[in-house]
């Protein structure tokens, strides 16, 4: 069988209805990705992707309104012991996660390789910040989302 | 991954009329503020477009111009199509109603039934017709609350939005955006929007030309019709082009930034 090499995963947000409910849950964020493995959590902010090392994973951002922007502003691994973390929604008020410039997110490419020290069957939970336009509460992360080796 | 950038065209459509001219009589908003675009609301909009390109020089993403074009002190977009239809249809059943009513004696002095006709009159407004085949223009003189208007030469009324005819200009020439009008389910515009993708790989300033057709109200033999009037209005694209690079390493492609767990 011939490995797929790589994984995308789509990270899909309904920006009106996470900016009205300023949170990235009720429906507003959907993970999906096309993993050859038997992921779980597909659709929900609890994916958990089931890699192998050496494929290469890339994140890419889609706004269901095309005119409402949607951008990736960072991805934090938080490591195999934050499965207790409780699922924070909550903004982001310091500007601690990222000092890049919110209008050259769209420059960016989230992709990367699976390394080989993961351990296997634990989820590696990460945080993944999202950007919607500007204001105060433009920046949404949650950090359910992980990666498991296989 | 791909947004779609928007640029609205508010024109205020009775003082674009009178004067001749679109120049500080529209207003140009986009969704592009965070890229950079300047002037937003006024009719010197700099569009920032964003432009991004691989490593090996190739074009990184797509970006598409849209335009919608509305109009200033108009019956909204948003009614139902058949809004401009139904109210000629009311005002005409209210007045043979109200002339109903009137021959059948329930007022009996002359000059108080001339009174009558002369409110039933007014109430009843006046028809427009158009050469062009929507009900957007066709149906009655409205305000815009939807109430007929009975003295269109010093009330103000509802003006048909605008519709952008064509995009040219140096954009153009130079290859820098493709326009063109595409078919849309969404009637909001008449079922047609103009639409541009964006060659990014020359950065640079470039001016462009909407030609927009307006609609006035004029006599001709004894009708009332909506005439069209052709305007032009010039807007600006500035084009950056950077780079695109990895979040995690802001540079190529690495290893994801896990770190080595002591409990294997």
């Amino acid at each position: 069988m011939k490995m797929k090499m790589h994984v995308n995963i789509s990270v899909v947000v309904d920006v009106i209805g996470a900016l009205s409910d300023k949170s990235l849950l009720n429906g507003n964020l959907c993970l999906m990705d096309d993993g050859p493995f038997q992921s779980t959590g597909q659709g929900t902010p609890a994916l958990c992707t089931v890699v192998t090392p050496g494929q290469l994973v890339r994140w890419s951002a889609l706004a269901v309104d095309l005119q409402t922007p949607v951008e990736i502003k960072n991805i934090t691994f938080l490591g195999p012991r934050a499965a207790e973390e409780a699922d924070a929604d909550s903004s982001d008020p310091d500007g601690s996660v990222d000092s890049v410039d919110s209008g050259q997110l769209d420059l960016y490419e989230w992709a990367g390789v699976v390394p080989t020290f993961m351990a296997r069957g634990v989820p590696y939970k990460y945080r993944l910040d999202l950007q919607m336009y500007e204001g105060e509460h433009s920046v949404l992360h949650v950090d359910s989302p992980a990666l498991m080796r296989l | 991954m791909t947004q779609q950038l928007a640029i609205i065209v508010l024109v205020d459509v009775g003082n674009a009329l009178s004067s001749r001219a679109l120049t500080d009589n529209t207003y140009l908003f986009d969704n592009m503020k965070l890229h950079g675009s300047e002037n937003q609301g006024t009719g010197d909009l700099v569009t920032a477009i964003h432009g991004a390109y691989w490593r090996d020089g190739s074009q990184a993403g797509e970006q598409v111009l849209n335009w919608l074009p509305y109009s200033l002190g108009s019956i909204p977009p948003t009614v139902p199509r058949s809004y401009h239809a139904i109210r000629a249809q009311q005002t005409d059943r209210q007045a043979l109603a109200d002339l109903a009513e009137l021959t059948n004696g329930s007022r009996p002095s002359g000059a108080d039934a001339e009174a009558v006709l002369a409110q039933i009159q007014k109430s009843v407004g006046m028809r427009v017709k158009t050469a062009r085949r929507t009900r957007a223009l066709s149906g009655k003189i409205l305000d815009v609350t939807g109430k007929v208007v009975s003295d269109h030469s010093r009330e103000t009324h509802s003006y048909p939005p605008p519709v952008i005819t064509d995009i040219c200009g140096e954009a153009v020439d130079e290859k820098i955006i493709y326009p063109a009008a595409y078919g849309s389910p969404d009637l909001v515009t008449d079922g047609w929007y103009w639409s541009a993708t964006v060659d990014t790989s020359r950065p640079g300033t470039y001016a462009y030309t909407m030609e927009i057709q307006l609609h006035e109200l004029a006599q001709r033999d004894g009708e009332m019709i909506w005439e069209p009037v052709n305007l032009t209005c010039r807007s600006t694209l500035r084009i950056t082009s950077d780079p695109r690079r990895n979040g995690f390493t802001q540079a190529g492609t690495g290893y994801l930034p896990i770190a080595p767990s002591p409990f294997a």
